[in-house]
């Protein structure tokens, strides 16, 4: 059984100690919420199903294009980062930051969280 | 060469991703991930969370690109990148799943108020218990208008013959439809060209 209160702590905990990150969601690899820490206005259910949907198109080209398995994606705007980590075969941990998030910090933050979640999940 | 995106829609469990794995010539680019959600699961173990992607050399002059979208709501932002870029559709339905004509209207009336792209209804399971009979179905799908209303044809997303000859009947609405817009502009230039 998944503690859906640790998850939420462990989420909360990221997203209030990392500068600059505005945001946080662990969601299944079909695009359903299991925890999510988010902006007002974004609405969980969406943000699952587009991490899904990016991360599943990611996976594609790491096999078809042989860039092996796929650790992370990026997406950089002129506003902030969207960056989406594998975390296990049964959730992905998408995080949302600031444009001026130092970006070494925060994938070592992330790198430490997806750990702590992997040890929740299984 | 022509190439003619076309956008393969439906509820859950419709048959799009069969659809498309039927005719397509290329391996089916699919992004199918295992279902956790209790109404995809009572129906099959894999869903698609972004597209199915295949192609279909249609005749010498035309390759057709089918796209097959996610059938779940949380995924409208797929329909919407997809539906936007087609130059023709087709709604699949389940004719054994009643209860699923009243999202099939909203997913194609989502369709309608992106796009004018010419569509067609396929319907399929129609060899399972309880499928509807096919003159029933425009109605329960909200098509009451008959001179408006799109071709309905029955379809068996396996079979390859089959899926053919549904697309065949959409490229030839595609065509009829492209014939009935030209006619009105002309005579509309004809006039101002009179006063």
């Amino acid at each position: 059984m998944i503690n859906v209160e640790k998850l939420n702590n462990v989420l909360q905990s990221f997203v209030s100690g990392t500068a600059d990150v505005q945001g946080a969601a662990v969601v299944t690899p079909d695009g359903l919420p299991l925890a999510t820490m988010l902006p007002s206005g974004m609405d969980d259910e969406r943000v699952a199903a587009m991490s899904a949907a990016i991360l599943s198109l990611g996976e594609r080209i790491g096999k078809e294009l042989v860039r092996g398995l796929v650790d992370r994606i990026f997406v950089q705007g002129d506003k902030g980062y969207g960056i989406l980590t594998s975390c296990g075969e049964d959730a992905v941990f998408l995080v949302l930051a600031g444009e001026s998030a130092k970006q070494g910090l925060v994938m070592l933050e992330i790198k430490r969280t997806v750990s702590e979640l992997m040890q929740l999940l299984v | 060469m022509q190439i003619m995106r076309l956008i393969v829609t439906g509820p859950v469990g419709a048959g799009k991703s069969t659809f498309i794995q039927s005719v397509s010539e290329i391996q089916v680019v699919d992004t199918d991930r295992r279902a956790t959600d209790a109404t995809t699961l009572s129906l099959k173990h894999k869903t698609t969370v972004a597209f199915d992607f295949g192609r279909l050399q249609f005749s010498p002059k035309m390759a057709l690109h089918l796209y097959g979208t996610p059938g779940q709501a949380r995924f409208d932002f797929m329909w919407d990148l997809l539906i936007c870029k087609a130059h023709i559709y087709m709604l699949l339905v389940a004719a054994h799943r009643p209860h699923e004509f009243r999202y099939a209207r909203r997913m194609l009336s989502f369709m309608q108020h992106r796009s004018r792209a010419p569509y067609i209804v396929g319907i399929t399971h129609t060899d399972k218990e309880g499928a509807w009979e096919l003159e029933d179905l425009p109605i329960a799908l909200g098509l009451l208008d008959e001179t408006t209303r799109p071709p309905l044809v029955v379809v068996n997303p396996r079979d390859a013959e089959s899926v053919k000859r549904s697309i065949v009947v959409l490229i030839r609405h595609f065509i009829q439809q492209r014939k009935d817009q030209k006619a009105p502009p002309r005579a509309a230039t004809a006039v101002t060209i009179a006063s």
